[in-house]
């Protein structure tokens, strides 16, 4: 008796570990396909909470591109207000939803973002600080102009990294001549 | 008298205040919707206006030999003088083409120590203004707020094209500096003036260069245009001379046009998000 408890023990741990690994659902991580922007924040809202929010990146790319297929100035809000959701759902910090919202949908470069003065931080990385702007100029041309249709604030990004360049140019030359 | 005093001086202790009244309202009145800037005192405008009025006086001194070199050298092309060594009428052409170039660079070379003078002078005062208010009281944040402070319309508007493009006289470049500088008021027109500080700054330190070197040149050339007075022989090098101060000074270019920006929008965009920094 003693012999067949010890011999089936370990055979009906295994059976318990193996029914349970069976039973857990793998969460549906799959990226939504449709072209109506609606639908498709609602699934990306229910799949980053049912575990898929590891993979936001995708689903903020794949939603960028849903917008792209129809584009209008109110998709501004409706990315503002789902970056927002994922604030008050806890997905993402408030700082990292800013930082989402401003890179697509906003004039001003996060690029930029420092809290030292430009002699001392900007001036060094400056050639690093350029590249990373025009990276950033791409993303604004996808959420402005492609998605919002915000021809004005896009051109506005531009004329702004053309200008940054020229000033951070003049003041680098000014502080490294002191 | 005891109290004829103390009224007396609490009357001068009451003036700084007096005066600096309306200055407090003012500064007072004015948004607070970017870091403000001092990047143009009197003394650098000044500078700019002086710079100007050198540049002018050169460019008067220089347009009617310039305009001489142009007919001598037309002249001497429609005479087919090119290649045609010892034709006396050639010859003559080429003598008083090389004359004219002497002159021109005796007109520079009296001008360009003055020039260099202004140049140096409001390149310093630019300078030590965009390291103190740019460099050091900014962050890049700060810089891209106060390049915000103006709207993409007034900024086309007010600033000069950009360095190096302007197809313009280098006097009449300085008097739009000086008028953009000295008449806009208001706030979004001060904060465009980081960018117009930076391009006169970058435009003088290019100059300060270009300047020094041609000083270096002109006597050389000088001495080279005097020995072919000799001969009577127009250089590839004196051409390009003459070529590089038209540019320089009365802003003609041959080669980039420049570059048109992009068509007005009428697409309204009223929504600010929460998120938006």
């Amino acid at each position: 008796m003693k012999t067949f408890k010890l011999s089936v023990l370990p055979l009906a741990l295994l059976i318990a570990i193996g029914s349970g690994c069976a039973t857990t659902p793998q969460p549906d991580c799959s990226l939504p396909d449709g072209n109506n922007l609606r639908v498709s924040i609602e699934s990306s809202k229910t799949q980053l909470s049912n575990g898929c929010a590891a993979l936001f990146d995708a689903y903020f790319d794949r939603l960028l591109t849903v917008a792209e297929g129809d584009p209008k100035s109110r998709h501004k809000q409706t990315f503002s207000e789902f970056l927002e959701w994922t604030t008050d759902s806890g997905l993402l910090s408030r700082r990292q939803a800013q930082a989402y919202y401003n890179r697509y949908f906003n004039v001003k470069f996060m690029s930029l973002a420092g809290d030292y003065n430009n002699c001392s931080y900007t001036c060094p990385r400056q050639a690093e600080l350029l590249t990373r702007m025009e990276e950033e100029l791409t993303d604004k041309e996808q959420g402005l102009l492609r998605v919002s249709l915000d021809r004005d604030s896009y051109y506005r990004a531009d004329q702004l990294l053309k200008e940054t360049e020229l000033v951070l140019a003049a003041t680098c030359t000014a502080c490294a001549a002191n | 008298m005891t109290k004829q005093t103390s009224s007396r001086g609490r009357l001068r202790s009451l003036l700084p205040l007096a005066l600096l009244g309306p200055v407090i309202a003012a500064a007072a009145s004015v948004p607070a919707t970017g870091p403000t800037i001092r990047l143009f005192p009197t003394t650098v405008l000044e500078d700019i206006r002086h710079t100007g009025q050198i540049a002018e006086e050169m460019e008067s001194g220089l347009q009617s030999i310039i305009a001489k070199l142009d007919q001598q050298q037309q002249l001497y092309l429609e005479a087919k003088c090119d290649g045609a060594e010892g034709d006396p009428g050639c010859d003559q052409i080429a003598k008083q083409l090389g004359a004219t170039y002497l002159d021109m660079l005796n007109v520079m070379n009296e001008g360009l120590p003055d020039m260099e003078r202004a140049v140096t002078s409001t390149r310093n005062s630019l300078e030590k203004r965009l390291r103190t208010e740019v460099g050091k009281k900014m962050t890049p944040w700060d810089l891209q707020e106060n390049l915000l402070g103006n709207t993409p319309n007034a900024a086309v508007k007010s600033q000069p094209a950009m360095r190096g493009r302007s197809g313009l006289r280098l006097s009449e470049r300085f008097r739009q500096y000086y008028n953009l500088v000295a008449n806009g008021g208001g706030n979004s027109a001060e904060q465009s003036l980081t960018v117009v500080a930076s391009d006169i700054y970058l435009d003088m330190d290019e100059a300060s260069i270009l300047i020094a070197r041609t000083q270096e040149e002109i006597s050389r050339a000088t001495l080279l245009e005097q020995l072919n007075q000799s001969f009577g022989v127009i250089t590839p090098q004196m051409q390009e001379v003459v070529g590089g101060v038209k540019s320089i000074l009365f802003g003609e270019f041959e080669g980039d046009a420049p570059i048109s920006g992009p068509p007005p929008s009428d697409v309204k965009q009223a929504y600010s998000s929460p998120l938006e920094m």
